[in-house]
């Protein structure tokens, strides 16, 4: 599966798989990862293009928009587990950084 | 409802309006988030960032629609046509970029009489000559390995338009 696993996307990765099989929304991503919109949407588009993501619109409550909300495919679990050791170096090299505490 | 927000509102409408299908949920997901955030500029930065994404993806989708279009009537087509459109494209290209130059030199003009564009010889021959050549010049010579008959388009473009400077010089 070729997917550049960026810093900014292993962050996608990591908010999603801390529980995997609920639905999440954009907003609620963004604020744990701490990504802008620019940078998080392109991010969820690809991993949603290569059907690592699910994505379904909100039953509506009466007079509340419904809201887009996203969670990993079968595929996308398995796959977000599998770069768990990529995450982890990355981890490990932001608290090096100083970017993150241990 | 403050002004960031009425902003940040009709842009991402906007962007809804005007990008294609294959964008169109995608946009439409983050215009819905903008009513669950909290600050107006927070809500303005949120549009922005998503304009900017819409833009992206939409802008990808076209590249790859033109791309696999492409490909298909590469597919169909016999040697001698690819090179016949390589290098009709790349002697249209090469016209067209001249054209605007040469465009935006009467624009100039037209927008900015006191700098005396029309007047003054070298920004005609600066603007609408040595610019677009040399910019022909580098562009075949990239293309010439990977798009031969493009690159040769370009020159033969280049050449014409030269000729036609040096017969307009020597005639006025």
């Amino acid at each position: 599966m070729k997917l550049r696993l960026s810093p900014q996307t292993l962050l996608v990765l990591d908010s999603l798989l801390s529980e995997p099989r609920e639905w999440k929304y954009g907003y609620d991503i963004s604020r744990t990862t701490g990504l802008k919109s620019g940078t998080l949407y392109p991010i969820l588009m690809r991993l949603a293009d290569r059907e690592l993501l699910e994505t379904r619109w909100e039953t509506p409550d009466p007079g509340k928009p419904p809201r887009h909300m996203y969670r990993f495919t079968p595929e996308g679990l398995r796959f977000a587990r599998i770069n768990a050791p990529a995450r982890a170096a990355g981890s490990s090299r932001r608290v090096a950084l100083g970017l993150e505490q241990a | 409802m403050g002004v960031p927000r009425k902003l940040a509102a009709a842009m991402l409408k906007a962007a809804l309006r005007l990008a294609p299908p294959i964008t169109r949920e995608w946009a439409s997901a983050m215009l819905r988030e903008l009513d669950f955030i909290p600050g107006d500029w927070a809500a303005l930065l949120w549009a922005l960032g998503s304009a900017a994404a819409i833009a992206r993806h939409a802008g990808r989708g076209c590249v790859n629609l033109f791309k696999s279009s492409r490909s298909d009537q590469e597919k169909l087509m016999n040697p001698t046509g690819k090179r016949a459109i390589g290098f009709a494209s790349g002697a249209i290209s090469a016209l067209a970029l001249a054209l605007i130059a040469f465009g935006l030199l009467f624009l100039t003009d037209f927008l900015f009489p006191q700098l005396g564009i029309a007047r003054k010889e070298w920004t005609h021959l600066l603007g609408a000559i040595v610019i677009p050549e040399a910019i022909f010049i580098v562009a075949a010579v990239a293309l010439w390995r990977r798009r031969k008959p493009v690159a040769m388009g370009i020159l033969l473009t280049a050449a014409a338009i030269g000729l036609h400077v040096v017969i307009h010089v020597a005639a006025h």
